[in-house]
């Protein structure tokens, strides 16, 4: 295991949130959308996070016998899919919106802005404390340095 | 980078089996890597993140990098690793100066 295994590992973890931050602000960007390129009101978008397996014979050899794999990003984490939020549209009586049913009644995305926003101070909190478990990681292997002076 | 274990010397155990065998102990000894092959090993293991971290900064000037923390990490890896072989490097020529000291 070498000394940059936990850097690669919340390397992932940063990507991920950083990626996740993005969907977010696609639906915060999208709470007004009524009509996308498949005619339906945007759906919630909301990323799925996957640890991240080693595909390599090495990697598998080093999970297997308790080690993490000090090069690889083995134990790590990734956003493995973006998925779609099922919850049925909300209805808001609008009839002078362009996209209404006969009835006046236009369909919004299912999004809560109030939602995005704690799941964005969710994302951020989450980025921090992976930037703060680099630093702690990387003054360690400073201090180890210090051994001998 | 991969920190090689440093290999634990091989104690010759003078039993009874393996006096006369001194042909048999040299070819083991000569597979092992040489402390100039362990020195090449890990500079170029340094040099190749000093690179690296060059490389995305290069590509964070020319504006084609999408996470702002693989700059940031490849350069902490890059000065981790050079410190280290500043350490060892300094504690190497502290102990040459000691020895040209030496009164003979």
């Amino acid at each position: 295991m070498s000394i940059f295994g936990s850097l690669n590992i919340n390397a992932t973890a940063l990507t991920a949130e950083r990626a996740r931050m993005d969907v977010i602000s696609k639906n915060i960007a999208n709470v007004n959308t009524t009509r996308t390129s498949s005619g339906t009101p945007y759906r919630r978008q909301v990323p799925l996070f996957k640890e991240i397996e080693g595909e390599t014979f090495s990697s598998m050899l080093s999970k297997e016998s308790g080690k993490l794999d000090g090069t690889g990003t083995n134990g790590g984490v990734k956003v493995s899919a973006v998925v779609e939020d099922k919850s049925p549209f909300k209805s808001v009586y609008n009839p002078g919106h362009p996209d209404a049913d006969e009835e006046g009644f236009l369909m919004m995305p299912n999004i809560d802005s109030v939602t995005e926003m704690v799941d964005m101070i969710s994302a951020s909190r989450a980025y921090e404390a992976n930037m703060t478990a680099i630093n702690t990681s990387k003054s360690m292997a400073m201090k180890a340095l210090e051994i001998g002076k | 980078m991969n920190i090689n274990n440093v290999n634990p010397f091989n104690i010759v155990s003078p039993s009874p089996t393996n006096v006369n065998k001194l042909d048999s102990i040299n070819p083991v000894e000569t597979q092992k890597p040489s402390f100039e092959e362990y020195l090449k090993n890990s500079l170029e293991g340094v040099n190749s993140l000093q690179v690296e971290s060059e490389n995305q900064t290069t590509l964070l000037a020319t504006g084609q990098v999408d996470n702002v923390h693989d700059v940031t990490i490849a350069g902490a890896k890059a000065k981790v690793s050079l410190d280290l072989t500043m350490a060892v490097r300094n504690k190497v020529v502290e102990a040459y100066k000691e020895v040209m000291r030496m009164q003979v």
